[in-house]
């Protein structure tokens, strides 16, 4: 029940944050909630399954390119909008899915890389389609929605559904299950569960989640380019989640948190921002592996003195199997 | 029903490189069973069980479970189908307690592992506490698995394995590690799985004197083959045995 204070507390926070300060933070806030979407579906896969992605961005820009070309070219109304992005990167999830899901480790980040880039040439090279390179102008939200704060408070609401969302599955037993394949992958094929299946399937889910942060994107810009898709933006929830945490469900969101502001913060006097960031990840993968809420939990332990418990980082024990003899 | 054959393995062969793991092995199980294997270390007892399990591909040979050939059936097939397995070292979720480590084997053999919107702690508290209990591991069900002393590890392999609610249970080595007295509550809850839940048992070892007090039959292996069977009486007395086995031990 403690957590649930914490939580009205910041939802509070979050309600009245737009209305105190300038549009220019209220853009910022609303770049953390869509990036922070995007990190939390990225997790499901780091985080949860234990496999690295580094082609996220792939479902993020098709999920954007989809809203983009339906409003741009089609008129077709936000909400609708939504709801075929999410359809349109799950399937593209679905695709590229089912022979990433066949690796594992260093392979299959290096396949979700290639498969990744493979979508931001194809977006970059089909000017008829996409307008290439040019990127895609004149996303205008409805007119409910075109003040800055209106457009945080929509996204807002979508984006706690969408946390509350994939806040459920990582406490059903799909979910555990995902905890279970990134534990002890063999144990687990030993309990009856089809290991590719359900990875695929979270595959899916989290790309349907970054498909919903990418059509959130458009709209909020006012035009979408191909660099959504590149390798540079599949990184950004991976600095994300390695900042905030990965083995809390918060931890993305609040390395949006950190990400962004800071990103806003020193853009603002110095171009060194690559640099900035750079030694800020160096110092949290050396200092604090489990990332600030990592930090945090592990300080929280020590102040109750509770039972040593394992420490998150700590890679498992336990996984080699008896196959001697 | 009693006499049902379970198990069925022909001619069963695997090598390793050169090496001959197993050679044409055949063994044959009846439902209700408590049968050991035994052999010293090396002599392709966990092979064999790794064939049996799906975890190796065979080169050559057929495994039947209740008549149906599942030879190089996937393991988890293989596990729904109703064999189920605890591996020689613990081989369990360090980082979840003991308590999902039980309910995540519970839930996969009720077919809910792919139910997305129900928290996964309103299900299976019941069966999860129960086995908890037959595996004597209550009083640690909040404690994080990798925290479990050797022996409570094994005891919550042996766990993960009987959540599957198999019929057919291989053990290998299941009280490798483990105090004497850990030992013999560890044997005495596999003699209680078999005797009261009439699940067929087989299981590995290489210490003579736990196999001798369980198993109503043995069967010796000893470099990928099958070199002596029979009841722990008929096998102590074997000369090939005694002399490949036995010799080596003194």
């Amino acid at each position: 029940m403690k957590r649930m204070w914490w939580l009205a507390l910041v939802f509070i926070v979050v309600l009245i944050l737009p209305l105190i300060t300038g549009e220019f933070w209220v853009h910022v806030l609303v770049e953390i909630l869509i990036l922070g979407l995007f990190a939390a579906s990225f997790n499901m896969i780091f985080g949860y399954m234990g496999q690295l992605s580094f082609g996220h961005a792939a479902y993020y820009g098709v999920g954007a390119y989809a809203t983009g070309l339906l409003m741009v070219k089609g008129s077709v109304p936000l909400p609708i909008c939504l709801l075929a992005s999410m359809i349109v990167a799950g399937l593209c999830a679905l695709i590229l899915g089912y022979f990433c899901v066949r690796l594992t480790g260093i392979y299959f980040a290096i396949l979700t890389l290639a498969f990744g880039q493979l979508i931001y040439y194809i977006i970059f090279q089909w000017y008829s389609f996409t307008g290439g390179d040019d990127g895609l102008q004149g996303i205008i939200p409805p007119d409910v929605l075109l003040s800055a704060n209106a457009y945080y408070y929509f996204t807002l609401i979508i984006v706690v559904a969408a946390l509350i969302a994939i806040w459920r599955i990582s406490e059903s037993p799909f979910g555990y299950t995902m905890r279970a394949i990134r534990e002890n992958t063999e144990r687990t094929r030993f309990i009856g569960i089809n290991i590719r299946r359900y990875m695929l399937i979270n595959f899916v889910i989290a790309g349907i989640f970054a498909g919903l942060a990418g059509a959130l994107w458009g709209p909020f810009n006012r035009s979408i380019a191909p660099d959504l898709c590149t390798w540079h933006q599949s990184g950004i929830p991976v600095f994300m989640t390695v900042i905030g945490g990965p083995f809390n469900f918060f931890g993305p969101m609040v390395g949006s948190v950190i990400y962004t502001f800071l990103m806003a913060f020193v853009t603002g006097f110095t171009e060194y921002w690559p640099l900035t960031i750079g030694l800020i990840i160096t110092c949290v993968v050396l200092f604090m592996p489990g990332g600030v809420l990592g930090l945090c939990e592990k300080k929280i332990r020590v102040f109750r003195s509770r039972a040593p418990q394992l420490d998150p980082i700590e890679t498992t024990e336990g996984k080699s199997s008896g196959y001697g003899g | 029903m009693e006499d049902e054959s379970i198990l069925s393995v022909k001619d069963l062969c695997k090598a390793f490189g050169g090496v001959q793991a197993n050679s044409y092995v055949n063994y044959e199980m009846i439902s209700g069973e408590l049968s050991a294997i035994i052999g010293p270390n090396g002599a392709g007892k966990s092979t064999f069980f790794n064939l049996l399990t799906g975890y190796h591909l065979v080169d050559s040979g057929k495994v039947y479970f209740k008549g149906r050939d599942i030879t190089n059936w996937a393991p988890h097939r293989i596990t729904r189908l109703g064999i189920s397995r605890a591996f020689q070292v613990s081989n369990i979720y360090p980082r979840l307690t003991t308590y999902e480590n039980v309910r995540q084997a519970i839930l996969a053999q009720q077919r809910r592992t792919l139910n997305l919107f129900v928290p996964a702690n309103q299900l299976a508290r019941q069966d999860t506490f129960e086995l908890l209990e037959v595996a004597g591991l209550s009083q640690h069900a909040d404690m994080l698995a990798g925290n479990l002393s050797q022996g409570d590890k094994k005891r919550l392999e042996l766990a993960i394995a009987l959540g599957s609610r198999p019929e057919l249970l291989f053990l290998d080595e299941p009280t490798a590690g483990m105090s004497g007295e850990e030992t013999h509550d560890t044997m005495e809850l596999v003699a209680r799985l078999n005797q009261e839940m009439g699940l067929t048992i087989l299981f590995t070892e290489h210490d003579m004197s736990v196999v001798f007090g369980y198993a109503r039959r043995l069967t010796v292996l000893h470099l990928g083959s099958v070199i002596a069977e029979g009841t722990p009486e008929d096998v102590r007395t074997n000369d090939e045995v005694q002399r490949v086995y036995l010799g080596e031990e003194a």
